[in-house]
């Protein structure tokens, strides 16, 4: 089993906090102020309407695991951003996401990037504050 | 394949930039194409440039605002707040302090015009000879809009989109909107209006590939004056209108629920 390497950043944005005028419930629910990024297992993917979700179990450095929940593009976004359906994502693939935490419930997140495997970084949801997720 | 894509168009911005000819306005785009009768064609497919960022990335939006800048067109300002009269002022304050949770398009509801005008999702336009159809990927939402110079209709009830009448103004497409409800906003967070709003939208095809679009809207009970908005569109011939499907697992609804009652937005893992 590989191993999996942690990396867990909560910092301060730069000004997408800032941003919140255009998005009609980004603000609401999360903070563009709290980046977040980390790497981890991916556990389940919900290819859905209006908002793709994934969930990623993320190991810290004690070995302890923990299970974010991350909010993105609908399918009609994704798909335009390089995504398929059932092949990008799968449960299993180690995966690294940059993105933003909730304000108030813990685990939940905005994703932004995802960092694949092989590679590649794909955008799975929109910058802080600007709409289109 | 992507990032080539962007690449090119990128360069061939620049290119067309530095090769442009002294003086000559507007710069070396292919003109805009007209109909059998005569008018410029507005068929096609487009996305706002404020939304380029999204739809393709930072490369593409930074080629489209140079194109712009090199053929003269003032960039977007649907970001610009609308100049209300103290009491409305304060209703949007509320609405920002209350960080957009009760953002209509939140909950899935049509969105209004203009403010539809510019998601980062793509509307199609078909072109007939006696009216204009907006299709929007966004909710699903559909204009249809005579040209033929009927007046709006009597019996409109208010409504999310408003009625849609439009005119030719030389070769700018002219479109009155009038019968709205209040239960949209304008551009951003709590830019609230009310029935009485009119916005008066203007879409010139002033190059191939570009639609210069203004509204300008009305609304003496909130706005102290008319306020216009400005965006260029682009076309995207290799896009088409995709699903979009807003309710089917919109979580938002219940976490403003549990928000508004002093609730985590999420039950525990």
């Amino acid at each position: 089993m590989r191993r999996l390497v942690i990396l867990f950043l909560l910092g301060l944005g730069l000004c997408a906090g800032r941003l919140a005028t255009a998005h009609h419930s980004f603000a609401a629910v999360f903070d563009g102020e709290k980046n977040v990024t980390m790497t981890g297992e991916v556990v389940s993917v919900e290819w859905m309407n209006p908002h793709f979700h994934f969930s990623i179990d993320v190991k810290d450095a004690g070995g302890t695991v923990t299970r974010w929940r991350f909010e993105g593009y609908p399918p009609n976004m994704l798909v335009r951003q390089g995504w398929q359906r059932d092949e990008t994502l799968t449960a299993g693939a180690t995966v690294t996401v940059e993105g933003w935490a909730a304000r108030s419930e813990p685990n939940l997140g905005a994703v932004r990037w995802v960092t694949l495997a092989d590679g590649r970084k794909l955008a799975g949801g929109p910058p802080a504050g600007t709409g289109g997720r | 394949m992507n990032s080539l894509r962007i690449g090119l168009a990128a360069a061939a911005a620049i290119l067309a930039v530095l090769t442009a000819p002294l003086g000559a306005q507007p710069s070396a785009e292919r003109p805009a194409p007209r109909t059998a009768d005569g008018k410029p064609d507005m068929s096609g497919i487009w996305v706002a440039t404020g939304a380029i960022l999204l739809f393709e990335g930072e490369e593409a939006f930074a080629a489209a605002r140079a194109a712009d800048a090199a053929a003269g067109r003032p960039p977007g300002n649907s970001g610009q707040v609308p100049p209300y009269n103290p009491e409305a002022e304060a209703q949007r304050q509320y609405f920002l302090g209350r960080q957009g949770i009760d953002d209509p398009m939140a909950r899935c509801l049509l969105t209004g015009v203009p403010r539809i005008k510019f998601r980062p999702l793509p509307f199609e336009i078909v072109q007939l000879p006696d009216r204009v159809i907006m299709l929007y990927e966004i909710h699903h939402a559909f204009r249809i809009i005579p040209t033929d110079g009927r007046p709006p209709p009597e019996d409109a009830e208010p409504s999310y989109l408003g009625e849609s009448v439009a005119h030719w103004d030389g070769d700018t497409l002219v479109v009155d909107v009038t019968s709205f409800n209040d239960k949209t906003w304008l551009s951003g967070v709590g830019t609230i209006h009310t029935e009485a709003l009119r916005v008066t939208e203007r879409y010139t095809r002033d190059s191939f590939e570009t639609i210069r679009y203004e509204a300008t809207m009305e609304d003496p009970a909130v706005l102290t004056k008319p306020f216009t908005i400005r965006e260029t569109f682009r076309l995207r011939p290799d896009e088409r209108i995709r699903e979009y499907e807003c309710i089917e697992s919109n979580e938002d609804i219940q976490r403003f629920e549990r928000l508004l009652q002093g609730q985590p937005t999420e039950k525990a893992p």
